[in-house]
């Protein structure tokens, strides 16, 4: 046994030291070896993906259909002029098939539907990662210096935005984080533009703060700068979160600063103390000059009514001084030639009654607590050095500080932004939405140091602000020109002459669209002259009534004056007309009653346009277009044709379906409506 | 049967007996003779499969090697986008933590300048061939000057705050010491070798070791801005 | 079993083609094997003999061999990935993806060609420290130590040259880096910047000019000075043997008379 072991070891200590051996041996192994390593290819993760969709679709119902569909090997989508090669489909095998639309087990679930084509466009265009990876960890997750993991679904419409640059009807959380963009001031401190060129704008009329003493205390002003939302839940100022002395010292120079604009105060009348306060009047008044379509006030239950282009004005008289208040009442241009408000005609008995009942909505407990002590010198100039560091001049004008230039970092492309040129903070997910999403919901949580101010925003409004800068990407520059969709462009429209200055002063544009210039709540008026009778429109402007009944917001009267209503509804009949059509080639009366009792028929049979508009008040139950018991004697017969034969040539965006109408349908209808003049249902069963 | 001969000498058809070859040997010229000979093995096959056995072992710890582990491939070159740190490849690293210390004219032509002259003229000083012991002949004079030459580039290693450096001179400097108090009949078995090295081996050993430890250091030691980063730390 | 073997060798042997392209004739005689290494254009670079104490492990670790190993693999998997690769921006970098990603076995090439670039530079430099220590510099082998540090710095330059091809981030900064210090030299340091990468910074002019120095002129120098430096083995006296070194058994030094005696 023994001799046998050391024979054996000595046999191969032997064979170990005889070279040709060795090298045989050796050689075999080599070649194994490398006949193996294709193996490390066979061993890929997507051949492994390939195998396990081969079993998985095996049990199904329609086994067979999917087992044809199915073809080994490496797929993409190659499209050189948008840079995609995207092999995602390799391990994603089942994208295309509709059946497997409920499959809960990625990566075999097939796509939703969607609005692109998959071998237009890819994968990588909205999803992002890297298309031409073949494994997991590299398509989803690389972060390398130019590669972006995998975009969370809910950021999904950012990737909407890389080409359309207006809203759009399938991306709420994108239109909105647009709009919060400028609405909440970021663009006024952050400069973003877009790759057709244009800049966003701020659209929140953050007030000058020049003549601020003449406004409101230093009081206020403190509790303001301390917590906005103490005063105003729903105020866009956000938060500096300034100590006690800062707060008590950027008030100290703001008021120190102002200087006082003649016609800001009208001295109060000699009776009483401030505004009469009168409040079934003023609540009356407040109606009727539907403030509430701008303002919103809290309810009872803690809920904002009305809407957000002004200010919340739930503790209004806290904030602003009485005298200041009557003289704003009565010309909102004076203290600040850009504001949105129109200047109402109010009588003086008028204003007082308006104006003491915004004064009586106050809380008084919310300066209870605030005490200051007269300001020095040295808190003054501190304040101003604050104001400077804060960047408050790059929202608000203020005397003496300059506004400054790109104050915060350029956000144009912040949606392409390496992963790895970002700090994150310690136990934070190393992605670029969670990086933004902490940024915009706590901004100081980075260092102390940091200037930019906290928001009160949800998490849905974090998120979607998230979104809209998720959409500002590299690739939104290098796409193809074809594929840019731009956003409604904003013009600089401003209405000329004696109307226009009319119109400036009731500040039409805050609320109407004209020529690309102005808001969305009201009707765009670019094409009003063309659109309704001369009549309609001079009484509509002496006396508005709204045409939906159930809307809050509607037109105030603004106690316009005969002259002054002769010289708009002048110029609005003969400047704001359309190209399209002449606006008299149809008349207004005179149809034959066979025509309307034609159009009728079509009205109630063929097109059943009784299902959302009202001629019959007491029978038609359409509530959703506006009601048309008075339009015969509203609208312009030529402007009805028209809109009849292309709902969206005239009014763009309008949800009234076209109908490919033939111009016999479209003129009896048009005799039908043109018919209904006085309410009554004319021609109506 | 008998094996065959190597070689048979015959005599030429083309000689002539008026006329002799004479074959001069020199030191220096090729083939080199030697006073003695000694055992020699065939080149082919002995040797040529010793070195593709050897070829084909290296060949299979690379295989492996590559069938585990993925060569680095970072993100598309971006000009705009600095890595910080930039690294050279491991190579260069050596010479790269020289470049933070000294000017680049300095680090980056200079001194690997001087290396590449230094290499080529090795076999060409005589004190090189010597081979005997630095410390066995004139061995006061020598220990002064030697340690004269390193507390210089101790001097200047920390003037210059290259302590990366600083560590393997004055190791070796230690080391010197250490050989210069030493005897070929030491009875410590290091000892005695140390005692017996020249003085290109000293030299040599030097910068081997430095080229060690400045490309380990400028490969797992040096982090954001070339600053000091412990490899565990991060 | 190994008979027949032995005998379709033998028969192969026999063969006329064989014949035409081996010279040495069968058999494996001593003269044999001689002539299988002088007969061959590539072999006869090397001595026909070796000194047996030269064969073992420990006298050179056999890191000259190795070193042309990885040089002989480099060639193979280089040429492959040449297939495959463009030197243009940035479809340089894209070519590299899909080696990784669709190439059949494009990775495993690329490993390869990136460990043993890494192992040729290192067992170039262990070789240089090898011969150094052992002393095998010394006349006559002065110049083949020379053609060495050439063949050093050659290897060098392929390896830096072959960093930037990839054109990711790495090779971009590494090559960024080691060329702003030629910029260093006097003088004529912008030139030289400027020659090296074909403008003045690192674009793609600069991944051509490398690409050609990569594949191209730096491969023919190192096969060049290889040459000469086999070459250099056998004309100057085979691989180097201490004098002072006692030889592995049997092989004392002894006169040559005696030696030639026994014969």
């Amino acid at each position: 046994m023994q001799t046998h072991k050391t024979g054996f070891i000595s046999s191969c200590k032997a064979f170990v030291r005889d070279p040709f051996r060795m090298f045989g041996i050796v050689s075999v192994v080599v070649l194994l070896l490398l006949t193996i390593a294709p193996a490390k290819d066979y061993l890929s993760e997507w051949h492994g993906y390939q195998r396990q969709y081969l079993n998985f679709i095996r049990n199904r119902g329609d086994a067979i259909t999917l087992r044809r569909h199915f073809v080994g090997g490496i797929h993409q989508i190659w499209i050189p002029q948008l840079d995609v090669v995207d092999r995602c489909e390799t391990c994603h095998v089942g994208l295309t098939e509709a059946s497997l639309a409920d499959v809960k087990e990625q990566p075999f679930r097939a796509h939703p539907v969607m609005p692109h084509k998959l071998t237009e466009f890819g994968c990588v265009i909205c999803h992002r990662g890297q298309g031409a990876a073949t494994t997991v960890n590299e398509a989803h997750h690389s972060k390398m210096a130019g590669e972006e993991p995998i975009l969370p679904a809910r950021y999904m419409e950012s990737s909407c935005g890389q080409c359309h640059q207006g809203p759009l009807e399938g991306t709420p959380k994108l239109n909105r984080g647009r709009v919060m963009l400028s609405r909440y001031g970021c663009v006024s401190c952050h400069s973003i533009s877009l790759p057709d060129g244009t800049k966003l704008e701020a659209t929140d009329n953050p007030p000058p703060l020049s003549h601020i003493a003449d406004k409101t205390t230093r009081e206020w002003i403190y509790a303001w700068l301390k917590d906005p939302t103490s005063y105003s839940p729903s105020a866009t100022m956000p938060n500096f979160g300034l100590s006690d002395a800062d707060a008590s010292d950027i008030s100290a120079f703001l008021i120190a600063n102002s200087v006082p604009q003649p016609g800001d105060q009208i001295a109060l009348p000699a009776q009483g103390h401030g505004p009469e306060p009168d409040p079934a009047a003023g609540a009356s008044l407040y109606g009727e000059s539907f403030c509430a379509s701008c303002h919103a006030t809290q309810n009872a239950a803690g809920n904002l009514v009305g809407g957000d282009l002004g200010p919340e004005l739930t503790n209004v008289g806290t904030k602003v001084k009485p005298e200041w208040l009557l003289g704003w009442m009565r010309d909102p241009q004076k203290y600040d030639p850009s504001t949105p408000m129109p200047q109402y005609r109010w009588t003086d008995a008028q204003l007082k009654v308006i104006a003491g009942y915004v004064q009586s909505k106050s809380n008084p407990d919310l300066l209870a607590n605030v005490h200051l002590a007269p300001a020095t010198r040295a808190q003054i100039a501190h304040g101003k050095q604050l104001v400077t560091e804060y960047g408050c001049a790059s929202c608000h004008e203020i005397r003496g500080v300059p506004k400054p230039d790109n104050f915060g970092p350029n956000l144009s492309r912040i949606g392409s932004k390496p992963v790895v040129q970002l700090v994150f903070l310690p136990d934070m997910e190393h992605s670029l939405p969670a990086y933004l999403t902490q940024k915009i919901r706590e901004p100081r949580s980075f260092g102390s140091t940091f200037r930019m101010p906290r928001y009160n925003f949800t998490p849905s409004q974090v998120e979607a602000v998230t979104t809209a800068l998720l959409s500002l990407t590299d690739r939104s520059y290098s796409l193809p020109l074809s594929l840019q969709v731009p956003g409604m462009r904003e013009t600089k429209y401003q209405p000329a002459g004696q109307a226009g200055q009319i119109m400036t002063n009731l500040n039409c544009l805050s609320c109407h669209r004209i020529n690309g210039h102005g808001g969305d709540m009201a009707p765009d008026l670019s094409w009003e002259g063309s659109s309704v009778q001369r009549q309609w429109l001079d009484e509509f402007l002496k006396n508005p009534n709204t045409l939906r009944p159930a809307l809050i917001r509607r037109m105030p009267k603004f106690n316009l004056t005969d002259a002054e209503r002769t010289t708009l509804t002048d110029y609005m009949m003969t400047v704001y007309q359309t190209s399209s059509f002449q606006r008299d080639e149809m008349p207004l009366t005179g149809y034959t009653p066979e025509q309307i009792e034609k159009g009728r028929q079509l009205f109630y049979s063929k097109y059943a346009c009784q299902s959302c508009h009202m001629v019959n008040p007491n029978e038609d139950k359409g509530y959703i277009g506006p009601t048309l018991t008075k339009v015969g004697a509203r609208l312009n017969a030529a402007w009805i044709f028209h809109y009849l034969k292309d709902p969206q040539a005239m009014r763009p965006g309008t949800i009234e379906p076209n109908q490919h109408m033939s111009d016999d349908d479209a003129r009896a209808l048009t005799a039908f409506l043109m018919a209904q003049k006085t309410g009554a249902g004319q021609g109506a069963k | 049967m008998t094996p065959p001969k190597d070689f048979t000498a015959t005599v030429g058809s083309d000689m002539r007996v008026s006329q002799r070859r004479v074959l001069f040997v020199t030191r220096r010229t090729s083939p080199q003779v030697k006073t003695y000979d000694e055992e020699r093995v065939q080149t082919f096959p002995e040797v040529l499969i010793r070195a593709l056995l050897a070829i084909e072992c290296m060949v299979i710890a690379l295989v492996l090697m590559s069938l585990l582990f993925n060569a680095p491939l970072e993100g598309i070159a971006n000009p705009t986008n600095t890595p910080n740190p930039a690294k050279a490849p491991w190579y260069f690293l050596g010479l790269q933590e020289m470049l933070h210390y000294f000017p680049p004219v300095v680090a980056g032509v200079l001194i690997p300048g001087l290396l590449i002259i230094a290499l080529i003229v090795i076999p060409y000083f005589d004190i090189n061939i010597e081979a005997e012991g630095l410390f066995l002949k004139n061995r006061q004079q020598r220990l002064r000057l030697s340690m004269i030459v390193a507390g210089a580039l101790t001097i200047f290693l920390w003037f210059f705050d290259v302590y990366v450096a600083l560590a393997p001179t004055v190791f070796v400097a230690a080391l010197l010491v250490l050989a210069a108090f030493s005897t070929p009949e030491s009875p410590s078995r290091f000892r005695r070798y140390l005692a017996l090295r020249p003085i290109s081996w000293w030299i040599m050993t030097w910068f081997l070791i430095e080229l060690f430890v400045l490309t380990a250091v400028g490969t797992y030691f040096r982090g954001p801005g070339w600053s000091w980063v412990w490899p565990w730390r991060s | 079993m190994p008979s027949t073997i032995e005998t379709y060798f033998d028969k192969l042997e026999r063969t006329r083609m064989w014949r035409s392209i081996f010279r040495s004739g069968r058999g494996s005689s001593t003269l044999h094997n001689a002539l299988a290494i002088q007969q061959n254009v590539f072999l006869h670079l090397f001595p026909t003999k070796v000194r047996k104490r030269m064969v073992g492990l420990e006298a050179t670790w056999y890191l000259g061999t190795l070193t042309l190993g990885t040089f002989i693999i480099l060639v193979v998997t280089g040429v492959l990935l040449m297939l495959y690769y463009h030197p243009s921006v940035p479809q340089a970098y894209s070519d590299v993806k899909d080696l990784q990603f669709v190439v059949s076995s494009g990775l495993f090439l690329r490993n390869l060609h990136r460990w043993s670039a890494h192992a040729m530079v290192f067992l170039a430099f262990a070789h240089m420290f090898r011969v150094f220590y052992r002393g095998a510099y010394r006349a006559p082998r002065e110049f083949n130590w020379v053609v060495g540090v050439v063949l050093l710095l050659v290897t060098l330059l392929l390896s830096y040259t072959g960093y930037l091809l990839p054109w990711d981030q790495l090779a971009y900064w590494a090559i960024t880096v080691g060329t702003n210090i030629s910029s260093a030299v006097p003088l004529i340091g912008d030139k030289i910047h400027f020659l090296l990468l074909g403008g003045n910074q690192v674009n793609a002019n600069a991944l051509l000019r490398f690409y050609v120095l990569h594949c191209v002129i730096l491969p023919l120098t190192a096969v060049l000075f290889l040459a000469v430096h086999f070459w250099r083995i056998r004309k100057d006296g085979g691989l180097y043997v201490r004098e002072s070194e006692p030889g592995t058994a049997g092989a004392q030094p002894q006169p040559a008379s005696e030696e030639r005696k026994k014969l």
